[in-house]
């Protein structure tokens, strides 16, 4: 992206759109980097108006101390070797020598001690993205340019602390280095004619590259949540059909160990909690002896569903999507052949197609980096592992509803099953904004949050977030519905209203409300319903219970809900900080 | 109106969006009250892009008006094509 092509993105954003505020913290004149970072949030935040201030420049710390209150909902810190000492600022270096250098490193470390602190007292929780140094250091010590200087691994020693103390805080994201080489190659960083003349030290190929990564750490991609993986010449090498499953590879002796690498990452992967299917064409029984291959890095009990025939990879594709119940928009498919991948692009647009590549290695291993990308997230957490398991026995949940018939009461009142709800997490749990942020069918308005928006919902006088756990004989879905909304003066509003689409069928939206009409002794409540273009479960729901359709926001009423919720069947636990309300 | 001039007039546009059609050609830093020392950068750097030249730093004060800019840029490119 160049500057003109930045100022028109910026100049396209709706200026009635809720606003984005970031703060740029930086030593040096922020202009290109300002500019490019607001295009690249903007880009990232089509609903939003972003706007990106800065603070004095040459005091980073004292930036950072403006953003000590909500006045803005995320901060970026581009960090450079002047923020450090000025001696290592090429336009105020005065002197450099052997005298200097042990003093410039206690500068740099006081400098980055000071910094440290100014970040610690940043509200918990800030949406925080960071790029550490990235031009080359003066040539101020005293060994050659193509060895280590002593002082120069101290500078180094000292930041990689400050690093990892900042790598622990929750919300901080920092700039991976070595992507960002691979983006701006160091020599083409530094344009002296700008910094020397206007203060501006970053080319501008160089700004947009660390633009573009600051705010894919401000703003990081939805992780895809499913993989589906082809199998000849894909998750091995050889057809199967063909030469039969002993003689498929994916190993060194071989030289086929990109497709065992491949297998490496996919069971990483599954562990992660993502969600794993196999779409092939092939006879089921000869490739289901390749599969259960003993050397084989992917376990099978991590992959469902299996879908090996005949048919159209879309189909194939199409059954997968809706065991996991998930959008195309969700998934990856991966495949060595154009054709198939373009027959599913065809069938499926949103869903991102990767080819594997044949007898190419290291496209292969750039196809492993494209995956990480694609389902990279800042942490696994247990939700994340229990949804991977649950999609599995809620296709035997599935399979006993669908037994049940037309009168499913005595499925349901056989589940066993126990709801536990929490109310006024903390606003810092992230589990709580992603459902709220990555749901779509069961979702009362498709209203998204940033953090700082959420925490700004929270505090509000009256606000209240119920944040509902499931499990039953087939087990845990974990957390999977968030509630959210404001009770006061006798006023009961719902404003928010998410469920995970692997909870359906289970009456737990029926709880949900009754929970709210008992814990509140309401005898009615406003739903802020608005339809979206995937809203549908949720509006169906409401149009089964809520006598006045066209009112907007919908408004429900204890004794029209006694008549239309059925018996529940589950055990409801409270917990959280209003437990005794 | 020649190409140059209509390309210029882009970049204005681009960099001064509240500028209205007409009064693009009248800009200079007397009358344009966004037309600062930052913004005066950012003009540079979009004119650099559009006309692929450089531009020389010790020039930015005289650059002050959409004539002198048109002048300057007419002069500069044959000398960079």
């Amino acid at each position: 992206m160049n500057i003109t092509e930045a100022l028109r993105i910026l100049r396209a954003a709706p200026h009635d759109a809720p606003e984005f505020r970031v703060l740029l913290a930086c030593g040096f004149t922020p202009l290109h980097l300002q500019t490019l970072l607001g295009a690249h949030l903007q880009r990232a935040l089509p609903g939003h108006h972003v706007s990106v201030s800065t603070g004095l420049f040459g005091d980073l710390a004292g930036a950072l101390r403006l953003a000590t209150d909500d006045s803005v909902h995320a901060i970026a810190v581009a960090l450079e070797w002047a923020d450090l000492d000025p001696r290592l600022d090429l336009r105020e270096a005065h002197y450099w020598g052997p005298s200097s250098s042990s003093d410039v490193v206690a500068t740099a470390a006081a400098a980055l001690r000071r910094l440290e602190s100014a970040i610690c007292a940043l509200p918990h929780g800030t949406r925080i993205g960071a790029c550490l140094p990235t031009l080359l250091l003066p040539p101020l010590f005293h060994a050659p340019g193509w060895q280590h200087a002593e002082h120069e691994l101290e500078l180094d020693a000292h930041l990689m602390s400050f690093t990892l103390a900042l790598a622990r805080r929750d919300g901080l994201r920092l700039v991976n280095a070595r992507r960002l080489a691979l983006r701006s190659p160091a020599s083409l960083r530094h344009d002296a004619r700008t910094h020397l003349q206007l203060g501006l030290p970053y080319s501008i190929a160089h700004a947009d590259a660390v633009a573009e990564l600051l705010a894919h750490s401000l703003i990081p991609a939805s992780p895809r949540k499913g993989l589906i993986t082809d199998l000849d010449d894909t998750l091995w090498h050889g057809i199967v059909g063909e030469v039969g499953a002993a003689a498929v590879s994916w190993d060194l002796s071989s030289h086929q160990v990109v497709h065992g690498l491949y297998q490496t990452m996919l069971n990483a992967l599954a562990d992660e909690g993502v969600l794993l299917g196999i779409a092939s064409k092939n006879s089921p029984e000869i490739a289901a002896a390749a599969l259960e291959r003993a050397d084989l890095r992917l376990a099978m009990e991590k992959v469902h569903p299996v879908e090996i025939n005949w048919n159209r990879k879309s189909e194939s594709v199409r059954r997968i999507l809706g065991a996991w119940n998930i959008g195309a928009e969700s998934a990856v498919f991966v495949d060595d052949s154009p054709l198939e991948l373009a027959e599913v692009k065809a069938a499926f647009p949103a869903i991102e197609c990767l080819q594997f590549p044949r007898n190419n290695p290291g496209a292969a291993i750039a196809l492993l980096h494209r995956m990480r990308d694609l389902f990279g997230r800042d942490r696994v957490s247990d939700e994340d592992r229990l949804r991977a398991l649950s999609i599995k026995s809620g296709g035997e949940f599935n399979a006993e509803f669908a037994a049940a018939g037309t009168d499913p009461q005595d499925f349901l009142a056989s589940l066993d099953a126990h709801i536990t709800i929490e109310i006024d997490p903390d606003p810092a749990d992230a589990r709580t904004l992603e459902l709220i942020n990555k749901t779509n069918q069961f979702n009362l308005n498709g209203r998204r949050y940033v953090d700082a928006e959420w925490r700004a919902l929270a505090a509000r006088h009256g606000s209240w977030v119920a944040v509902i756990s499931y499990r039953d004989k087939f087990g845990p879905l974990g957390k999977i519905a968030v509630l959210q909304g404001l009770f006061t003066a006798g006023e009961l509003k719902v404003e928010s209203w998410v469920m995970s689409c692997r909870a359906f069928a289970r009456q737990i939206e029926f709880r949900c409300l009754e929970f709210l009409f008992s814990h509140f002794s309401a005898q009615k409540m406003q739903l802020a319903f608005s339809p979206t273009e995937r809203n549908s479960p949720i509006r169906d729901f409401l149009s089964g219970i809520c006598v006045t359709q066209s009112d907007s926001p919908h408004t429900l009423t204890r004794d029209e809900f006694a008549r239309a919720c059925p018996e529940l069947y589950d055990e409801v636990t409270l917990t959280g900080r209003r437990e005794n309300v | 109106m020649s190409d140059l001039k209509s390309r210029l007039v882009n970049c204005f546009q681009t960099v001064f969006p509240d500028l209205p059609d007409d009064q693009v050609e009248l800009a200079s830093q007397g009358n344009l009250a966004k037309w600062d020392s930052i913004a005066g950068i950012t003009l540079v750097n979009v004119l650099e892009e559009e006309f692929q030249i450089q531009i020389d730093f010790d020039r930015l004060a005289d650059l002050d008006s959409f004539a002198k800019v048109l002048d300057y840029v007419r002069q500069t490119l044959p000398a960079t094509s």
